[in-house]
């Protein structure tokens, strides 16, 4: 294994995945792999990835090599280039997942099988692969060949249904919150199905929809709570219709979550306010019930929240260790306090976009540390690296595959 | 064969993430333990599936949503008495996970350096909400909804006319419980190779913060401060989600390119003529006119049943779907996933739980998981893991339960 920066060790070191990943699902799911210490190679069609083509872009200036999201999501990645759709093309590919343990992509069923790169293909090359799919409506569904993007899998798993204002479009989680969610839960049945490879030698195909991720925790939750009462809540607009408080609330200078679950931080909270006998009120005390008057009650209280500003009310609240917190704006986030003494923030030197921040871990394993080893690769940059180095075609016969196209 | 089969789980998750990481670690197989304080109910009930004021306290259904295929015990860790007994169960188990605040385990004399002293191979996952390291925010009360207001995912949701942002459902908690799994899964993978384990330290905002890179980007980049997005996404238009005919019915439709846009023109026919106006014709000219795009794309949305209109956007290779509600999803075949617990196929069916769940959100060929049963009731695997697990007699747990250890 090559030396690289940092000296501990890697949870995921020898292990070896090849990503076809486009955006952001299967992408970012292999982004928790290499950031982990998995080698990630990243198979990209010759005119890349199209998260290369999104942004954003300094002064946006579209570049190939210089989208933020690109420079996120394929950080600690190799590139290199394959046309898919071409007979030598898919061959190499195989040839590829020979060595690999770990397959990972987004392309939708009915192109992987027109391509003949279904599980069957690699699995034919390398028994032990892990070939992991993520899609937008899975491989089992009647939907299985439909055309989605975050959006329509979000509206699809039943959550939007609770977002937004009645009588308004619901809401999606923006910006492709439901992609992210899909590459997670694609990284954890990766390793799933390589703790089943440890049991039993044998590799696997997983699938997930992204549909049914998001569905699995926010979604279908909302399902079984209908069937059980037969009541259908609408969207929730600022109040959550769950207990009280739970609500989005205007202060003087912005907004502030206002939530809590525990009896006495509300009591604290009520004579932070001045008290008075609207907080004995019988319906306040069952406080799951008590958001359907939310209207009367926060009459008593939203002045005082308006009075005073997000600042005043951080330090009120953290000193009263009241759990309500300041919606703050990316620009407060990035330098926020907490963050910089939490060493939170990275910089990476790119060659074309240069040295630039890029977001810390999400977690932080003791022995074996979430790191950033390299920026994000050129498109190809890794090709002859790969092709040559480890696969062994001739300098002749990459040459004559770059000439055709198949590989860059 | 599951993937977790022989694991060990204590599992002292409340409210949400914690609860549901123990559920995902439970569906792979591993055998996980919940463990709450003896007596008095845990402080917050996330009732979930059911209205929390219908459910008593030990009926399985409280937790249904979040806990099943657990195990159920009580043990009181603040004495020295169950201090004890929890590092006997920990010296059999393999993961502990936990979303206390920062500091609440060391506090017990429970953080990982105790643990690990008494295990070795134990990997302990700490979801606090900001992180265990020092820092301002250290020691702040949050919940999932303020702490994403914290940081900075709440106020991208909201409409595009309002600046004040609208409630999410909870979505950091699932957030950062998949994160942990990964955390957790590659940690095995580690301790497969050296016999250790090690402690995780996610603060549940950092690996939320994560999936809003695109906007902390275009402030890095360019200084913009994003606010509410609507439905709207960069790059996309139309992006939206738009009305169609019937009470409150609406469909989301996505167009990333000119040839996607082409198609939908093309599907809408003579009953859209303004979508055929050239200025729409390009991704550029779309962008620039988004309002009236929308707006143009609404008039012929409205006039449509949603599923109909889904079914010839499709047809037509343009990205389409109704929004759903409980009853959409439970007449959907898309959503199979949807199954009745009462035909819980788990090795301990305790009690038989007549409620619909959905189902597990990955597929491994013959390794998916399993939903291992209902929800314990509290403390209601005592006997078997003290009594079959450890090997604790029955009158030494009677003398326990009698000090109100467990």
């Amino acid at each position: 294994m090559a030396a690289t920066t940092g000296s501990a060790e890697r949870a995921l070191e020898g292990l070896r995945v090849l990503e076809l990943g486009d955006f952001i699902s299967a992408s970012y799911g292999a982004k928790l792999l290499a950031d982990l210490g998995a080698d990630v190679v990243k198979v990209e069609p010759p005119r890349g990835d199209s998260v290369r083509d999104h942004g954003p872009f300094a002064d946006d200036e579209p570049h190939p090599e210089r989208g933020g999201l690109h420079l996120f999501l394929n950080a600690n990645k190799r590139s290199v280039t394959l046309d898919s759709t071409d007979t030598d093309g898919r061959d190499l590919l195989l040839r590829l997942a020979e060595s690999a343990d770990v397959v990972i992509h987004n392309i939708p069923p009915a192109t992987l099988e027109e391509r003949g790169l279904t599980y069957e293909a690699f699995s034919a090359a390398n028994p032990q692969v892990v070939m992991v799919s993520v899609t937008v409506f899975g491989y089992d569904t009647p939907y299985r060949d439909w055309k989605g993007y975050a959006l329509n899998a979000t509206v699809a798993s039943g959550i939007s249904n609770r977002i937004g204002d009645q009588g308004r479009a619901p809401l999606w989680i923006p910006y492709c919150a439901a992609d992210f969610q899909g590459g997670v839960h694609a990284a954890i049945a990766t390793l799933l199905a390589l703790q089943v490879r440890r049991k039993t030698g044998d590799g696997q195909h997983a699938w997930l929809s992204v549909v049914e991720v998001v569905g699995s925790y926010l979604g279908g939750s909302a399902v079984p709570g209908f069937v059980f009462s037969g009541q259908m809540r609408g969207r929730a607009g600022t109040h959550m219709d769950a207990f009280y408080p739970w609500q989005v609330t205007p202060v003087a200078d912005g907004y502030f979550e206002v939530i809590t679950m525990v009896d006495e931080q509300w009591q604290r909270f009520v004579e932070l306010t001045g008290g008075g006998e609207w907080a004995d009120d019988e319906r306040l005390q069952a406080r799951w019930q008590a958001w359907q008057w939310a209207e009367e009650f926060d009459q008593h209280w939203h002045p005082w929240m308006r009075e005073h500003s997000k600042a005043e009310l951080v330090e009120l609240f953290a000193k009263e260790r009241i759990a309500f917190q300041p919606v703050n704006t990316v620009e407060e986030v990035v330098h926020s306090d907490h963050l910089r003494d939490r060493d939170f923030w990275r910089t990476l030197d790119h060659p074309e976009a240069g040295e630039h921040l890029t977001l810390g871990p999400p977690y932080r394993l003791s022995r074996t540390p979430w790191e950033l080893r390299r920026a994000a690769p050129l498109l190809g940059e890794h090709s002859a690296e790969v092709y040559i180095g480890e696969l062994g075609l001739t300098r002749a016969d990459y040459d004559g595959l770059a000439a055709r196209g198949v590989v860059a | 064969m599951l993937a977790l089969e022989g694991m060990r789980v204590l599992d002292h998750g409340h409210v949400w993430a914690g609860p549901l990481l123990g559920r995902s670690l439970a569906y792979a197989g591993a055998e996980v333990i919940k463990i709450e304080p003896p007596g008095r109910a845990s402080g917050v009930v996330m009732g979930g599936a059911v209205a929390r004021a219908e459910v008593a306290d030990d009926d399985p259904r409280r937790y249904h949503d979040y806990d099943r295929g657990k195990y159920g015990i009580t043990l009181d860790l603040a004495t020295e008495e169950g201090h004890e007994l929890y590092l006997r169960l920990l010296a059999m188990s393999d993961i502990v996970v936990e979303n206390f605040s920062a500091g609440v385990m060391e506090g017990l004399g429970l953080g990982y350096e105790a643990l690990s002293a008494a295990n070795p191979g134990i990997i302990l996952a700490s979801l606090s909400a900001t992180g265990a390291t020092p820092g301002p925010w250290r020691d702040l009360r949050t919940y999932g909804p303020s702490l994403a207001a914290l940081y900075g995912i709440k106020g991208l949701l909201g409409y595009l006319d309002d600046p004040q942002p609208r409630e999410d459902t909870a979505d950091l908690d699932p957030t950062a419980a998949g994160h942990a799994m990964v955390a957790i899964l590659a940690a095995l993978e580690y301790r497969e190779r050296s016999g250790l384990g090690q402690h995780i330290d996610m603060a549940q905002g950092e690996a939320t913060l994560q999936r809003i890179a695109e906007p902390v980007f275009d402030y890095l980049l360019n200084g913009r401060v994003a606010g509410p997005q609507q439905n709207r996404y960069p790059g996309f238009a139309p992006h939206g989600v738009y009305r169609a005919s019937g009470e409150d019915r609406w469909l989301s439709i996505v167009v990333r390119d000119d040839t996607e846009w082409a198609a939908l023109v093309a599907a809408a026919e003579s009953t859209a003529p303004e979508l055929a106006e050239p200025r729409f014709a390009t991704l550029a000219g779309r962008l620039a006119e988004q309002d009236d795009l929308d707006a143009a794309i609404e008039e012929w949305t409205v006039q449509h049943d949603a599923f109909e209109l889904t079914q010839r956007l499709q047809a037509a290779r343009v990205a389409a779907f109704p929004v759903m509600g409980p009853p959409d999803l439970l007449a959907d075949d898309n959503h199979e996933a949807l199954r009745r617990s009462g035909v819980v196929i788990g090795p301990r069916a305790q009690i038989t739980v007549d409620q619909l769940y959905y189902g597990i959100p990955w597929k491994l060929t013959g390794s998916t998981g399993v939903i291992q049963g209902p929800s314990p009731i509290k403390g209601g695997d005592n006997d078997y893991v003290f009594g079959e697990l450890m090997g604790i007699d029955p009158a030494e747990r009677d003398a326990l339960r009698d000090r109100g250890v467990i």
